[in-house]
């Protein structure tokens, strides 16, 4: 199972520092196996989110095994949804996950790290929005 | 009948991000249901969050509990992380 391709991460944020302090965070723990790929800010660097950067994301996350795409808020959500809908050259297994920002992509990637597949990692990050921290 | 198998650990560190998602990652490698237990509260040891969510800290009894076909070999595995975690930060 930990032979085959991994499913990759692509995190979506309005801010660059974000997603990538998200996907430093999400990588340590889940032992750095996992590709995980950003897209935060627009092209030219402001607060927002940019849709060629979240195709630009997928193409480096994606190893075969599909890509499970975490936004953060509002636009991200909608510019997620915008490049879904022109489906050209894009991974083959893509889901988009409901789940809070940090809590989703630890626990998507420590599924991913695991072997799990497009669904059990899907799974894991929206199970994350049950999780209590007290 | 499904195996079923238990041990114990007092904690020489906290039981911080890193180690939790070792042990996430190792529990998700085994059929047997692998839980851990520190004083009242319970987590399902494939669950990252759920693992940092029992907030252990060094000095506390930690009880990890499989059942399943690979059961001993589930507890084995988690008691060994667990020992190896660092009392260093993670």
């Amino acid at each position: 199972m930990s032979d085959e391709a991994k499913v990759g991460i692509v995190l979506v944020s309005h801010s660059a520092a974000l997603a990538e302090g998200t996907a430093e965070v999400a990588g340590q723990i889940g032992g750095g196996t996992v590709a995980i790929a950003t897209a935060g800010g627009t092209d030219d660097g402001c607060i927002g989110t940019s849709i060629a950067k979240v195709r630009r994301a997928l193409g480096l996350a994606d190893a075969g095994a599909g890509v499970v795409i975490l936004p953060d808020l509002g636009s991200s959500v909608l510019t997620v949804r915008a490049l879904l809908s022109e489906a050209e050259d894009l991974p083959e297994s893509l889901a988009v996950a409901d789940a809070p920002f940090v809590e989703g992509a630890v626990a998507a990637t420590v599924a991913a790290a695991a072997g799990g597949d497009i669904k059990a990692v899907l799974g894991a990050a929206e199970e994350a929005r049950h999780a209590r921290k007290l | 009948m499904p195996e079923s198998c238990e041990a114990a650990i007092t904690l020489t560190g906290d039981l911080h991000a890193r180690p939790a998602g070792s042990l996430a990652v190792a529990a998700a490698k085994f059929d047997s249901a692998v839980e851990l237990t520190v004083g009242a509260s319970r987590a399902d040891a494939r669950s990252v969050l759920a693992v940092m969510g029992l907030g252990a800290t060094s000095g506390q009894h930690l009880t990890v509990r499989a059942v399943g076909p690979d059961a001993r070999e589930a507890v084995t595995t988690m008691i060994d992380i667990l020992a190896a975690a660092t009392p260093v930060g993670g």
